[in-house]
């Protein structure tokens, strides 16, 4: 969580005090005039001078404050309440209730602001009591179409509906459960109605149909300045100054309180264009299309910096899937995205080196990382639904992606993108290049995303759990593809998954992560035959299978990156610990050709 | 025979008919739904994404109210009671959702979440309905004083536990889960499948488990339901209808789990294209488009569901079914 906004709170309520106390401050009188010594400057008595009428300006600067705040607040804060009350019921219940609340709020939004407040003002005559409902007018609407789309994208989560099932009322569900989770945008809307609220009093004020003289309000000292601005700028300095200090540090107060609000912590990271560590000095192995060797990310965190991925080396050759399997959190995913060089902000790669086809990859500029990505190097994500680009047709999206590589024409292009989509098994190809991707199924669009990443004839494909949304039939299909699409052009695949059967399915060679590091590695018929590390046995025996036996689940959980054990990660669930387990760090040893463990006890019968 | 606690007679639901304006044709997303589900029992509802199976499970929870037929709960036509004594019979039957990451409200302690249900149907307050939410927690195998944590601060799995425990809280009969573990690690899968088997014989809790997975079925539930397109394809016993599907569809999602055997890869995928779009459904069987089976004769009539020898074992397909296995 955040931390509270000490010093914008602080300075708020330095201002707000201060206009309260403005009787008992021992101020000159702010409406006593002496023409005699109008414009007098700075002293002792009146620190900041006398105005055009021989007024103290201290005094009429902090009174000015109350008649000024005590509109910005009371405007908003009379439309912020009824503004959020319309806002959520009209989200919550919709229908009639909708009608009522937000669609009059619409017609209030017809009318031109100013002019409406200048009507109202005009035919009740100026004053506070006046500008206050005013100005709550102007802002209701406001409140409530941020409250009401906020409701209407909270109303629909998982969470609001539990509590529904648990038989909560829907006051109660309006006010515990909705309104806290739509907080953040209506602080941003309070401190937005405050600032506007200060500067509109002073515009009305000026106009002279706001605060009336000889009350002194920020606006009409802001219009009086001005007839003697040649004479004494500061006179105009003043009131300006109050102002936009006031505006920002309620802008300042809001923003942190709507940070605070989200129970997340908000990770502050520094960037490093460098890489932490030289070149090992290896050279490229021969045969395969990617090697990646001794590959460690770190993310800095709050708490420290942690290695999510430490020390993996994998390769994989043409024609060949490699499938990473693991849970979440062991650094599958993290592993794909370091080698397609799309990392999160917070994670860096600190050491190691992957060549794709003898290139280093890891360490390239972004221009030969754009060229080299979406054409040598694909990817393929997990969820179709939101790495397509909804506003756009699936056929554009294509022909973006094989003109981002290949200096073709459009016409080119599309007839190009028309044989993808007939490679990947789309059925009226022509029609399909017209759709958007909501118009497809997600078994469609994810064989859009395999069309875009096979458009430029890639080396190497990482698909990062690509079946996982789909169902189980839409899934046999698309794993057909993508073993029918390897076949045929002998491409290499990194296949991303958690689900052992998945493997089974589509890879050669499987390599098996635990808390950040690969702890098994070898061909998937041996490796499932005959697993070498325990925690492969455990993973095994966790999956449905179709046999007889109900899966086994592993106790408890994947271990905090912060919180490793000293010596194998794996010994606080393992079945099979001993206490040199516990000692020292194994390392991942071949135990026959092309299979490799991190147990001491692998080789054990 | 006794009376089953839940039961759903001739369940319909249509989709986009009501609005002037909105000039989309209407979508029966279930049609002639009839099950039950008997106290202590788990039923497995399976079927594809847009088969109606969520839906089901909320029409069952009287959340979403059917177009047509009834649902009883315990004896209670859901369909006649509204406001406050819906609300007092939700105490009785519970959701557990699919996705755990936007399933708990993200700006509460997790302990206030599951104290929730105590507190608002009087079963516990104060002190005591935060004492209570700890049990709960311990029971699904998490530390009480994981209590004072926020959503974000579990892992996937966790997740789920805490909101099978915020399920728990108001002691139900009845439970739904949806798809509870398709977004979960396997392990984490494994571990939750446990965890609601053990609740299952622990509290002798009712339970419609709604998957898409057929295998996922397999240990938790003894009868299953195959829904296709918002029709019941197949029903009857877990065994039967995993070991010998007499329903062409049940066989092809059988056959399309992959296998952890790689010696066992198949050669194609065994169900073509798509299912159809539910706003107009293909005469006759609703299957028959994707069936490697069909005959002239599915076009014409929409076959009923027909016992298959075997008592409570039903299949919707105008073929004997002894060859479906070969789909």
């Amino acid at each position: 969580m955040r931390r509270f906004p000490w010093l914008a709170a602080m300075a708020v309520c330095v201002i707000a005090l201060t206009a309260v106390l403005a009787p008992v401050l021992l101020l000159a009188s702010p409406v006593r005039i002496d023409i005699a010594h109008r414009l007098g400057g700075a002293s002792a008595a009146h620190p900041l001078g006398r105005d055009e009428l021989g007024r103290d300006e201290l005094s009429r600067l902090i009174w000015g404050a109350r008649s000024s705040l005590t509109v910005a607040f009371g405007a908003s804060l009379l439309a912020g309440v009824i503004g959020i009350g319309f806002g959520v019921l009209g989200g919550f219940f919709r229908g009639v209730v909708e009608l009522l609340t937000v669609r009059t709020m619409d017609i209030v939004l017809c009318f031109p602001p100013l002019l409406l407040a200048l009507l109202v003002v005009t035919v009740l005559g100026p004053g506070i009591g006046t500008l206050i409902p005013v100005l709550a007018l102007l802002f209701l609407p406001g409140f409530t179409r941020v409250a009401y789309a906020g409701v209407l994208a909270t109303r629909a989560l998982d969470y609001v509906e539990a509590v529904r099932v648990l038989g909560v009322h829907p006051t109660r569900i309006m006010l515990r459960t909705i309104l806290p989770n739509i907080g953040g945008p209506l602080f941003v809307q309070f401190s937005l109605a405050v600032a506007a609220g200060v500067i509109l009093e002073s515009g009305l004020s000026f106009l002279g149909l706001g605060v009336v003289p000889p009350t002194p309000s920020w606006g009409l000292m802001i219009g009086a300045a001005r007839a003697t601005m040649t004479q004494d700028p500061a006179l105009l300095l003043w009131p300006c100054l109050a102002l936009s200090g006031t505006v920002l540090s309620i802008n300042a107060l809001c923003d942190g309180l709507g940070e605070r609000a989200d129970p997340h912590g908000v990770v502050r990271w520094r960037r490093s264009g460098l890489l932490g560590a030289l070149l090992p000095g290896l050279a490229p192995p021969a045969g395969a299309v990617l090697a990646l060797a001794d590959l460690t990310v770190a993310i800095e965190t709050p708490s420290g910096t942690i290695h999510p991925v430490r020390e993996v080396s994998l390769s994989v050759g043409a024609g060949e899937t490699l499938a990473l399997v693991g849970e979440s959190g062991s650094g599958k995913t993290l592993t794909g995205l370091a080698l397609l060089g799309v990392l999160p902000d917070a994670a860096r790669v600190t050491t190691g080196a992957a060549w794709l086809e003898g290139r280093e990859i890891l360490r390239l500029d972004p221009a030969a990382r754009r060229t080299l990505t979406g054409s040598r190097l694909a990817m393929i994500f997990q969820d179709p639904t939101s790495s397509l680009n909804p506003l756009h047709r699936v056929g554009a999206q294509i022909v973006e992606a094989i003109r981002a590589h290949q200096r073709i024409g459009r016409r080119a292009a599309c007839i190009r993108a028309l044989s993808l989509l007939r490679k990947v098994g789309i059925a009226d190809p022509e029609q399909r290049l017209d759709a958007f991707p909501h118009e497809l199924s997600g078994g469609m669009r994810q064989r859009v995303m395999i069309a875009i990443a096979i458009a430029n004839e890639p080396r190497l494909i990482v698909a990062d759990e690509p079946t996982t949304a789909l169902d189980v039939t839409i899934q046999a299909q698309i794993l057909d593809l993508l073993a029918t699409l390897q076949r045929t052009s002998g491409l290499a695949m990194i296949f991303i998954t958690h689900s052992l059967p998945v493997v089974a399915e589509i890879a050669e060679r499987v390599a098996v992560m635990y808390a950040g590091e690969i702890v098994e590695e070898g061909a998937v018929a041996e490796v499932f035959a005959e697993p070498r590390h325990p925690y492969t046995s455990a993973l095994l025996a966790s999956a449905p299978d179709e046999g007889g036996s109900p899966p086994r689940p592993i106790p408890g959980t994947i271990p905090q990156p912060h919180a490793l054990p000293k010596g194998c990660a794996f010994t606080p669930r393992c079945p099979r610990v001993l206490a040199a387990c516990e000692a020292t760090h194994p390392p991942l040893l071949a135990i026959a050709a092309g299979h490799r463990s991190r147990c001491i006890r692998a080789t054990e019968a | 025979m006794i009376a089953p606690l839940v039961a759903a007679e001739g369940v319909g639901r249509v989709f986009g008919q009501r609005g002037l304006f909105s000039g989309r044709r209407p979508v029966a997303a279930v049609a002639e739904v009839s099950l039950t589900v008997g106290r202590g029992e788990a039923v497995g509802l399976v079927g594809e994404s847009g088969s109606g199976k969520s839906t089901i499970g909320r029409i069952l929870l009287g959340l979403l109210p059917p177009s047509e037929g009834r649902v009883l709960f315990d004896g209670i036509d859901l369909t006649r009671i509204r406001g406050a004594a819906l609300r007092r019979l939700r105490r009785r039957m519970q959701l557990v959702f699919q996705d755990p990451y936007v399933s708990l409200d993200p700006h509460r302690r997790v302990g206030a979440q599951i104290a929730d249900g105590l507190t608002i149907h009087g079963l516990a307050a104060g002190a005591a309905a935060t004492a209570r939410a700890a049990a709960f927690l311990e029971e699904v195998g998490l530390q009480p004083e994981h209590a004072k944590r926020y959503p974000h601060q579990f892992s996937g799995g966790q997740r789920q536990r805490i909101g099978i425990a915020r399920a728990l809280a108001t002691g139900p009969d009845f439970l739904v889960a949806d798809e509870p573990v398709s977004a979960l690690d396997v392990s984490a899968q494994a571990q939750i499948l446990a965890l609601l088997a053990d609740l299952r014989r622990r509290r002798g809790l009712a339970m419609l488990f709604i998957s898409h997975d057929l295998p996922a079925v397999r240990h938790l539930c003894s009868r299953v339901v195959v829904l296709y397109l918002g029709r019941v394809m197949e029903e009857g016993s877990t065994e039967a209808v995993l070991t010998s599907p007499r329903h062409p569809y049940t066989a092809a999602l059988l056959a399309s789990a992959p296998s952890l055997d790689p010696a066992r890869r198949r050669r194609s995928a065994p169900l073509r294209g798509e299912p159809p779009s539910p706003a107009k459904p293909p005469t006759g069987c609703v299957f028959r488009t994707r069936c490697r089976h069909a005959l002239p004769m599915c076009e014409q009539a929409r076959p009923p569901l027909r016992e298959t020898g075997t008592p409570g074992h039903r299949a919707a397909c105008i073929r004997d079914g002894s060859d479906a296995g070969g789909a």
